[in-house]
């Protein structure tokens, strides 16, 4: 009998989630963009085949090839079923759009990325909402499963169930089709789906939540579904410039949290952790978003963090550059934030003391009330003027604005810090 | 030694992100080369079918009962006694997700 270690080695790492995420594609395009319900069930059936058979038996030379067949076997049992029910009925069965394309060709490895790009394009269909279209992604597309799902967003199972069902729901009755958009809709389409994977990464990203694993996979997720993307729409620069973004990003992955899971400020990072191959990939990638001299927030946001992923040093940073890059930003997207990291930097132009008073007029700002970047940074600052009384404050404000444990950990350091610094000032 | 029917009740694995699914497939190949030759036949049942309440009476749009009753599937083992088959059955990876019936069949096997 095989030794069961060796069997299992044969699955690369995520197959079952991988091969969901493909084979839901390709069965969606046979049945429909309202069947994709039925496209889970038969893709759970097949992996729940797979389990068994390969638990009894061996595990396949190929395991991916045999999902294949077997997902495919059930979709022509399904196709059947259907004309067997459409006969019956004595009309036919408008749904299944296999009259032009036979299911032989649509289960080609070729294709696959035609399939999965017009999944990409209906989860993130403007009509849904935005939360909708990730919740969609990540269980269509990424093949995660509800509890991932909500485990992924901070959300639970129930309110995410319900996100994919009333999605699911509006591309039934608002008949999205399963299509690439074409024409002048092609732009417009892509923008969205731009934003989507952006959310998407930066879900992943921003986290400083206990859940890291499965957030970095969000991230991993984000950067795949844009490079598939790129394949197949070269001379949209865009695609480039957010790649591009997501790697220098993503470069930084390692050195954001120390050995003992507490966060390191960007200042603080120890930039030999810094991934250079990404870093490299991210240059690339920038220089191909440059043609065509479009400038979209993602050129310039993929610009800022070259700038800082180029400098040697925190000290050595092009500050000016960066600052005149998050203005045209600004221009681009005015928002609080943009202003509140244009306020950072001109501390580091000007000095800490020059850069409170514009963080002070930012704390007024309605959307930053509860923005807890904004008395960190006020905090940081106030340190590094020595004015230990305010920064307590700054901190004290920031503990009411976080429930992520590493947050509130950072922040007992720096309150540890400024009680300290008061203490040995009275002495 | 006895043989034993083990069914399984219940959609419990109709739920699990295709990632779970391939952590459990080592823990089912566990239990099932330690079963070594206790081990003698399983299958998954597709929860569609017919139902025949009497013999004017047949059901076929199932499925016909509530999820967790609903007959999932079925292992049959081989037992020293009801004891030795119910921890069989509760070490199996299904048991999480399953309700499981274990039954000893009439026969005693003739060795």
């Amino acid at each position: 009998m095989n030794d069961a270690a060796d069997d299992i080695a044969r699955l690369v790492d995520h197959l079952f989630r991988r091969e969901a995420g493909k084979l839901v594609a390709i069965l969606t395009r046979i049945f429909g963009s309202a069947n994709i319900e039925l496209a889970e069930d038969i893709v759970q059936d097949t992996l729940l085949a797979a389990l068994n058979h390969w638990s009894v038996g061996t595990v396949p030379d190929n395991p991916a090839a045999w999902l294949t067949q077997v997902a495919k076997r059930k979709a022509f049992n399904e196709l059947q079923r259907r004309k067997t029910a459409a006969a019956h009925r004595e009309r036919q069965d408008a749904s299944a759009a296999t009259n032009s394309v036979s299911l032989d060709e649509i289960f080609l490895e070729r294709e696959i990325p035609d399939s999965q790009l017009r999944m990409i394009f209906t989860c993130c269909h403007p009509a849904l909402s935005l939360p909708s279209q990730i919740a969609l992604t990540l269980k269509t597309l990424c093949g995660f499963g509800v509890s991932e799902v909500a485990r992924a967003l901070l959300s639970s199972e129930s309110t995410i169930n319900k996100r994919l069902y009333r999605a699911k729901q509006k591309i039934r009755r608002k008949e999205i089709p399963f299509s690439i958009p074409s024409g002048p809709m092609l732009e417009e389409r892509l923008d969205a789906v731009c934003l989507t994977l952006y959310l998407l990464f930066n879900e992943g990203y921003t986290s400083s939540h206990r859940e890291s694993v499965i957030r970095r996979e969000l991230c991993i997720e984000a950067m795949r579904l844009t490079r598939l993307l790129l394949e197949h729409f070269e001379d949209y620069p865009r695609l480039f410039a957010l790649i591009a973004l997501m790697c220098f990003h993503a470069a930084r992955f390692e050195a954001r949290i120390d050995q003992n899971g507490a966060i390191v400020i960007f200042e603080d990072q120890n930039r030999d952790l810094w991934d250079q191959k990404l870093i490299a990939a991210g240059m690339r990638y920038l220089g191909q978003a440059a043609r065509g001299g479009q400038l979209s927030e993602y050129h310039l946001e993929a610009g800022i963090a070259a700038e800082h992923c180029l400098a040697g040093s925190f000290a050595m940073t092009n500050w000016q550059s960066v600052y005149q890059q998050y203005e045209l930003l600004y221009r681009l997207k005015p928002n609080p934030i943009i202003r509140l990291n244009m306020a950072i930097i001109r501390g580091q132009i000007d000095g800490a003391a020059a850069a409170l008073p514009g963080l002070a007029e930012l704390a007024d700002d309605r959307e930053l009330q509860s923005y807890f970047p904004l008395p960190v940074t006020q905090g940081i600052f106030a340190m590094k003027t020595h004015d230990f009384a305010s920064a307590r404050e700054f901190f004290r404000r920031a503990q009411t604005l976080t429930q992520s444990q590493r947050e509130l950990d950072f922040l007992k350091i720096k309150l540890g810090e400024c009680e300290l610094a008061l203490a040995a000032g009275q002495v | 030694m006895q043989e034993f029917l083990l069914i399984l009740k219940g959609d419990g694995m109709d739920g699990l992100a295709p990632e779970e699914l391939q952590r459990l497939l080592a823990n089912y190949k566990g239990w099932v080369q330690e079963l070594g030759d206790q081990y003698l036949a399983g299958q998954r049942l597709q929860s569609s079918g017919a139902l025949i309440r009497d013999q004017e009476n047949i059901l076929t749009d199932g499925p016909f009962l509530e999820p967790k009753e609903i007959i999932a599937g079925y292992f049959l083992i081989r037992a020293l006694d009801l004891e030795a088959a119910i921890a069989i059955a509760q070490s199996s990876p299904h048991a999480p997700y399953y309700q499981i019936e274990v039954r000893p069949l009439v026969q005693p096997l003739m060795h």
